[in-house]
């Protein structure tokens, strides 16, 4: 008896001190299911509002974050920003050229919505359409950041 | 002129920086901070799905302080971001400082030093993105407009993203 004590106890302390050691901070969260449309943008310039970052003025800033590793979003018609976590099997949300090639479509994506300490994540499993870059604000707003 | 302020307030706000406190930028709803938290995988965090590394380098990292997670999406280096900086301290608790924006769309973080232990030295500036791009890339002034990646994208479609639209007109 005392054996089986001792043996439960040392996988307790095991169990304990291997999830010390893993970086996950709290139990995994059930998302929901939404399909949400917007234009994929950069969090950063949308977030800071250090210039104008819609549409084809902001083009080639959000290809040159999106390479830089700035988290991707997709900003809906009300301004909600959907950072994105994830496309389908691709996990590479950091600087990832193919997600680069995308900044500024106006897209319609499917997927599981995270909400944690105000942030919304979007783990996309699906992207329903791509309309490519639709939004023209370059005639207004010139190319941002610095006009070239 | 607002571009032309836009492009001198920037640079010089990165260049009047000291290494070891965080600067103000003047954004909408920007704050100060300095705290310690654990360096995560945000995917990770959320869904349990936990590569090893952090997801070397691959994926976006954030901070977990008194429960709350932090999304550190910029560093100092300019259109970068923050996970190189905080990759080598991937599970570990770290000092940072920065801004946290506190847009109501979503608060991000702009990471700005680091430093290992809590208020032990100085913190360090948040540069490794323009380091590893120089070593692979070599030395440029602006690494952005030098990314060979960058450029084939924009040589694709353009400066606008058509490729039915010219700039300059």
């Amino acid at each position: 008896m005392t054996k089986i004590l001792q043996r439960g106890v040392l996988w307790l302390v095991t169990l304990l001190a291997v999830a010390a050691l893993v970086p996950n901070h709290g139990l995994a969260q059930e998302g929901r299911r939404v399909t949400v449309t917007g234009e994929i943008s950069d969090t950063w310039c949308s977030i800071s509002g250090l210039m104008f970052a819609k549409g084809t003025a902001h083009h080639q800033c959000a290809i040159w974050c999106a390479l830089g590793g700035i988290p991707v979003s997709i900003r809906d018609a009300s301004g909600a920003l959907y950072l994105v976590l994830k496309i389908g099997d691709d996990e590479d949300s950091a600087a990832n050229p193919r997600v680069a090639k995308m900044a500024t479509h106006e897209v319609v994506v499917e997927g599981e919505l995270l909400e944690r300490d105000g942030v919304k994540y979007l783990l996309v499993d699906r992207i329903a359409d791509d309309k490519g870059v639709i939004l023209m604000t370059h005639d207004e707003h010139g190319i941002q950041p610095f006009g070239n | 002129m607002r571009r032309l302020l836009l492009s001198l307030a920037i640079p010089a706000a990165l260049l009047s920086a000291p290494a070891f406190a965080a600067e103000a930028w003047g954004l909408k709803d920007e704050k100060l901070v300095s705290f310690s938290g654990q360096v995560v995988d945000i995917l990770c965090t959320l869904k349990g799905d936990c590569p090893a590394a952090c997801g070397g380098g691959k994926r976006q990292l954030g901070l977990v302080s008194e429960g709350r997670l932090y999304t550190a999406a910029k560093s100092n280096t300019l259109f970068a971001g923050a996970t190189k900086d905080l990759l080598p301290w991937c599970g570990r608790t770290i000092e940072i400082d920065g801004l946290l924006v506190e847009n109501p769309a979503m608060p991000i973080l702009m990471v700005q030093g680091i430093r290992e232990k809590a208020g032990v030295g100085d913190f360090a500036p948040t540069d490794q993105f323009e380091k590893d791009w120089t070593a692979a890339n070599g030395k440029a002034d602006e690494w952005w407009r030098a990314d060979p990646t960058a450029k084939a994208a924009l040589a694709d479609n353009g400066i606008l993203g058509r490729k039915d639209l010219k700039w300059p007109k």
